[in-house]
């Protein structure tokens, strides 16, 4: 399986470049104060790394791999890996760069820290959403579902908003605020095994 | 001798094709070369196989092991080139082998740069930059470099000039030499199975034709060239199938000595696989 995420990352290697120049607007952003993008760096992560299904795709890749000893579930499970390594990896940079900047500036603020999180859990969550349609479908059907997904959380977001108001979505989730990483790390948690269960499911069974 | 490969009674349905009831074997330190034409079922039965197909019937068993529930200690003793799939493009040749190295316990870093080296591929570039015929050698070369036991090859031999088919084909001929080893090739270049299978199995429309040990084939089999006249006294249990040509008819014969002996034909050819294809597929009788 090592070599399987080894893989997927050989292929985003192509795209440092767009992501460092991506890093330089962000610090340079950042440091002025005017505007913040780290909201986009993990989520420009994921694209890069989903971007690796339409060369899989366009190379017959998957038939490729299922001939070597890994297994399909490792196949499955790779992809997940490296979509967590290189989200993670780019919150990493990207909160260093923060407290670089904070603590030059002497103005630290914990609550950027958990917009970061945040982020990351928002980058995660759509993984999880998306993967198991990207291995029924392949990837050129899920790019439409992919903004069907994105679509369909907005409108639930706002019909929540309409039916139950602010206040109300607010005091639900202050329920929680005592232990809102916890708690948003363990739906993650459960979130993603169930994900990775049906994507198995499909992937076991596919033929290439 | 013991068997590497055994299909028993391999059954997989498609609309509109099914691969049916395919059975052969592969004796270890052999080669097996399975021709026919597009679409036959060779590609599928090599799918089946490995279990990139996995919705079949039958029995498939490799080095004595079931395939489906040994799949991951089969593969590790496996090098497969397929006819269309291999790794992304955008990565480069030097990468194989950062992946291939978390891939396969066995896998030799030195043995797949001396191959790089013999097939003169630059580490640096990028497989899409590769021409057809390159890119083939690179594929040959990374199912060689993990000491597969058996080969399992779709067309590894197209888009090679006669050159570097001559190359590969010397190279699976040493692959052999280690009489643990097997390969399992499907062409449609039936002269390079000529020259290294030690057995042919013809797949036709789903359905296996014949399944034999080449020489045996080459050996007896043949072609009676001759007039109408003489073609019409032959009994029709003596020949396989029949071509009727301008000026003269083309008949295959099982046993070229016993027709022979028969019929005394003035012209009693060997055959190539070729012939035998075109003869089997497009002949009638």
């Amino acid at each position: 399986m090592k070599g399987l995420i080894k893989k997927d990352l050989l292929m985003i290697k192509s795209n440092f470049k767009t992501l460092g120049l991506v890093f330089i607007i962000y610090v340079i952003l950042a440091f002025q104060g005017e505007m913040d993008i780290s909201f986009a760096i993990p989520f420009l992560g994921s694209m890069i790394m989903m971007s690796t299904f339409s060369f899989d795709n366009l190379n017959k890749w998957d038939a490729y791999a299922i001939t070597f000893p890994n297994g399909r579930k490792n196949i499955v499970i790779s992809k997940y890996l490296a979509n967590f390594l290189f989200v993670s990896l780019l919150s990493l940079i990207e909160l260093v760069i923060l407290f670089i900047i904070q603590f030059t500036e002497h103005k630290l603020n914990p609550q950027v820290y958990f917009t970061i999180y945040t982020m990351f859990f928002a980058t995660i969550l759509f993984q999880d959403i998306i993967y198991p349609i990207i291995f029924r479908f392949g990837i050129e059907k899920a790019r439409i579902a992919i903004f069907a997904v994105i679509f369909s959380l907005v409108i639930i977001l706002i019909g929540l908003v309409k039916l139950f108001s602010f206040k109300f979505l607010a005091s639900l989730l202050s329920i929680f605020e005592n232990h809102i990483f916890l708690s948003l790390t363990l739906f993650l948690i459960i979130l993603t095994l169930v994900s990775y269960k049906i994507s198995k499911k499909i992937y076991l069974k596919k033929e290439f | 001798m013991e068997n590497i490969l055994e299909v028993k009674n391999l059954t997989k349905q498609f609309p509109g094709f099914a691969l049916d009831n395919v059975s052969f074997t592969l004796p270890q330190g052999m080669i097996m070369g399975i021709i026919g034409e597009n679409g036959s079922g060779k590609t599928t039965t090599i799918k089946s196989i490995l279990n990139i197909y996995t919705n079949y019937t039958g029995e498939i068993n490799i080095f004595g092991l079931n395939n489906k529930t040994n799949d991951e200690a089969i593969k590790e003793n496996i090098g497969v080139v397929l006819d269309d799939t291999f790794f992304p493009e955008i990565l480069k040749v030097a990468d194989i082998n950062k992946i291939m190295k978390g891939i396969y316990k066995n896998w030799d870093e030195a043995l797949f740069h001396k191959y790089l080296t013999d097939f003169n591929l630059n580490p640096k570039k990028m497989i899409k930059t590769l021409s057809k015929g390159m890119r083939k050698k690179l594929e040959i070369a990374t199912a060689l470099s993990h000491h597969p036991k058996l080969l399992i090859l779709d067309e590894p031999t197209a888009g090679l000039d006669p050159i570097a088919r001559s190359e590969v084909i010397d190279l699976f001929q040493s692959f052999i030499e280690d009489a643990s080893c097997s390969i399992l090739i499907s062409s449609h270049i039936t002269t390079d199975l000529e020259h290294i299978a030690d057995y042919i199995t013809f797949i036709n429309a789903g359905k296996i034709i014949l399944s034999k040990p080449s020489n045996e084939l080459l050996d007896n089999y043949g072609i009676v060239k001759c007039n109408e006249q003489e073609f019409l006294s032959f009994n029709k249990s003596d020949y396989l199938k029949y071509k009727k040509n301008r000026y003269a008819y083309e008949v295959l014969v099982p046993n070229k000595q016993a027709f022979k002996n028969k019929y005394h034909p003035e012209v009693i050819d060997n055959i190539t696989l070729e012939e035998l294809m075109i003869l089997m597929i497009k002949g009638e009788g």
